[in-house]
């Protein structure tokens, strides 16, 4: 019972000591840009803000934080889609049939260490300057990383569950339907979830390398005009969608794995 | 009573004929685990295969769930070989198996369900065995929330609600402590006795084998062979401390060989 | 006797996969696509050859190395220490993770146009954002690799009259281990990615800066080529990593 007290007490604390970080951060950044030889470059925290919320309705570049939030987030999402479907279906297929293994395996091998990102130039001259070549970009960060989790999902499959489902009488497709594919769900979460944070890297590094549009495009202009609080904007926005993208794939996999240790 | 049971005994459900396997080791040398074992099973006798520590116990039973291949000989259930694996054989395992991502009701339902029986049907017979394993209430659990004893309740109910001409149980106490050990005893009795069917059930353990055995095949340690057989005909349910129970427990523990 | 069989399908797959390659690139020439022979030509000859971007492979290769190796550095150097403090002084951890998830969402990459107005587009900007992308993942994996410690392990400690810092020291760390090695191979990906785009976007040697100048000219045989380059390092690289954790595990995960 006094470990739920001392539970409360230190939740408390801890909230109190986050507070103090932040603000002393915060306090830090101010003074050092206030007056000061690097504040001549660097704006301070509130300059920030300011921009921030004055970004809500003000355009910059063409469109509002939001406007630019939903391109960046529209590409992801079409990359990624498409990630997933072919991701998982590569990744299942792999691990459970050797003969797929032995035909995609080196294909797979072979792309794998090669950074996404080092695909743009290359796919800049295949698909030209339009959307397809950030949906490209995305759909590999998000592809590679959810193949490789899928396919080691199924492989490590306790195939005493196998053998359990043939014994209860499955044939090959009801064992890959009722056993490999759940069997394989808290790894393709976890690929999915690591997927949603590369692809959106991913869209910030293919628009600032080239686009008209989206949060990647907002920083790299920032940059071109020596703004930095447009960057900051930028930045800002970019951490708060990654955030929620993770909160929100993490409440998914709680909810559809409540039978996994790991879900839970 | 049991001459009644006598009369209906037919022809054996699980038949072995001079069943050898042999396996690669790393090092690429032949390993006998099993040595030429003949077997029948009468239709609803309760076998119990008995021998010491790792002596190719649990291989027979994956030679005969069709899970691992003879090296040589035969086995029949109901006149037909076994090639693979089957729903006509029923398996209750030590590491019980279950699936995770199901409740009670589905792990239950699995077997009809994958057949085809529909939904209503199939989840009033997997309720039926629930109930028989007394796991009424814990319908919507899943594996995680369940002891290891309630557990193996599902473990077996699964087995019997897909309605196997034979259930294979290898060693399905041995992850439990003692005292569930007993009560699980007691329990795979009753269960048995109000529905019959023909069970080879491997154990280590002399007192669960004597507990529930009609006749106990005792192998020899690696390669397992047949050592002895004995009819139990003990009174159900049996007591662990009655004389005739202690005088076969004593006899058969000297013969097992548990030196090697 | 099964395995080479499979092994004889995977190099028919790949050798399929070139003869088409080749078929499909030498029906249009002066496309977007070059022959893999082209390509592996393009690669050796770019060994030697200083056009057209004014460097050979060797010397961009050096200049990627050298900026990704000393950011990736820093940041195991930093953020590892840091994650084990976080994990292991619930204090420390009050102060220090509030702020290390306010930057832990904005992926490294992020950080490119800021840290060039900042410093440049010499070897500093871009080893703070390898700095960036790799000490994210070392803090998270050595975090959770020091959580891992049973409650158990560190009673024995205690019983055996271990102080503090020997607890940290004997028990939990060597409990991190395995963790904090994945940690830094996630890491090696991060910043290998990273240093890419920030030669892409400002740089004036470098693999990154060499597929991009090559995409001003169209020359997609030494894109390809670069491209290769990069997976192959970045393979070796992981390889090395891996040899790395055998030594430090022993052979195995414990």
């Amino acid at each position: 019972m006094t470990k739920k007290l001392f539970k409360d007490r230190d939740d408390f604390w801890r909230l109190i000591c986050g507070i103090i970080a932040i603000l002393g951060f915060l306090l830090i950044w101010h003074f050092g840009t206030n007056g000061t030889r690097l504040g001549e470059i660097m704006p301070g925290p509130i300059v920030i803000l300011k921009s921030f919320f004055e970004a809500f309705t003000q355009k910059t570049a063409g469109y509002t934080i939001f406007g630019h939030t939903f391109w960046s987030l529209s590409r992801v999402l079409v990359g990624y889609s498409v990630a997933c479907v072919l991701g998982i279906s590569l990744g299942l297929l792999m691990g459970r049939y050797r003969l797929a293994e032995a035909i995609f395996r080196p294909f797979y091998e072979m792309i794998r260490p090669i950074p996404p990102i080092a695909w743009i130039s290359l796919a800049i001259l295949w698909f030209g300057l339009g959307e397809t070549m950030a949906y490209f970009i995305i759909f590999l960060s998000a592809f590679n990383n959810i193949t490789i989790n899928v396919f080691m999902g199924t492989k490590s499959i306790n195939q005493e569950l196998v053998g359990c489902a043939k014994m209860l009488g499955a044939n090959e497709a009801q064992v890959f339907r009722t056993v490999v594919i759940p069997a394989t769900i808290p790894y393709i979460f976890a690929g999915m979830q690591i997927g949603i944070s590369s692809s959106w890297a991913a869209v910030v590094a293919a628009e600032m390398v080239r686009s008209s549009k989206g949060l990647g495009f907002l920083i790299v202009s920032g940059m071109d005009i020596n703004n930095i609080s447009q960057i900051f904007v930028g930045i800002l926005a970019i951490g708060i969608v990654g955030f929620l993208l993770a909160t929100i794939m993490r409440g998914v996999e709680g909810k559809l794995c409540q039978w996994n240790v790991r879900g839970k | 009573m049991s001459v009644e049971r006598e009369r209906k005994i037919e022809a054996p459900v699980i038949e072995c004929k001079a069943v050898h396997k042999k396996f690669l080791n790393l090092a690429g040398e032949e390993h006998v685990v099993i040595g030429d074992i003949d077997l029948q099973v009468k239709k609803n006798e309760f076998l119990v295969l008995f021998g010491p520590g790792q002596c190719g116990k649990t291989t027979m039973i994956n030679l005969i769930s069709g899970l691992l291949p003879a090296t040589s000989g035969e086995i029949t259930v109901n006149g037909k070989p076994v090639t693979g694996p089957g729903a006509d054989r029923g398996v209750v395992y030590q590491t019980i198996n279950l699936f995770p991502w199901l409740t009670t009701m589905g792990n239950v339902e699995y077997g009809p369900k994958i057949r085809g029986v529909g939904k209503e049907e199939r989840q009033k017979k997997a309720q039926y065995y629930i109930d028989l394993v007394g796991l009424q209430g814990f319908e919507k659990a899943y594996p995680v929330k369940l002891s290891g004893g309630m557990k193996q309740r599902v473990g077996i109910a699964r087995a019997y609600c897909n309605e196997p001409d034979v259930l294979l149980m290898d060693e399905p106490f041995g992850a439990l402590d003692a005292q569930t050990r007993y009560m699980m005893q007691e329990e795979i009795e009753k269960i048995w006795q109000k529905e019959k069917r023909t069970v080879i059930f491997v154990t280590n353990n002399i007192e669960e084998a004597l507990y529930l055995a009609d006749r106990i095949v005792v192998l020899s340690n690696c390669p397992a062979t047949i050592k002895a057989e004995y009819k139990i005909d003990l009174p159900r349910p049996r007591s662990y401390v009655d004389p005739e129970f202690l005088r076969l427990r004593k006899e058969i523990t000297s013969i097992v060989d548990i030196t090697k | 006797m099964k395995e080479k069989k499979y092994t004889l399908i995977s190099i028919a797959a790949v050798a399929i996969f070139l003869i088409i390659w080749q078929i499909c690139a030498a029906m249009n020439p002066g496309g977007m696509l070059p022959t893999p022979v082209a390509v592996v030509k393009a690669f050796f000859l770019k060994f030697t050859d200083k056009n057209p971007d004014g460097a050979t492979m060797l010397v961009h290769l050096g200049a990627s190395l050298k900026v990704a190796l000393s950011g990736y550095l820093i940041g195991l150097l930093i953020g590892i220490p840091l994650g084990i403090c976080m994990a292991w002084y619930k204090k420390f951890d009050w102060f220090a993770r509030p702020l290390f998830d306010l930057i832990r969402p904005v992926p490294g990459i992020a950080w490119i146009p800021l840290m060039i107005i900042l410093f440049g587009i010499g070897l500093l900007s871009k080893s703070m954002v390898i700095f960036i992308s790799s000490f994210t993942a070392c803090v998270i994996n050595s975090y959770s690799g020091i959580k891992q410690t049973e409650s158990v392990h560190l009673w024995v400690g205690q019983i055996y009259g271990a102080s503090n810092t020997t607890q940290l020291f004997k028990i939990a760390i060597p409990t991190a281990l395995p963790m904090i090695m994945t940690g830094m191979k996630a890491a090696l990906g991060t910043s290998w990615g990273a240093l890419i785009a920030a030669e892409l976007l400002a740089s004036t040697k470098g693999l990154g800066f060499m597929i991009q100048q090559s995409r001003g000219l169209m020359r997609v045989d030494i894109i390809i080529a670069g491209m290769a380059m990069i997976g192959i390092v970045g393979a070796l690289l992981g390889v090395l990593l891996n040899l790395l954790e055998k030594l430090v595990l022993r052979g195995g995960r414990w």
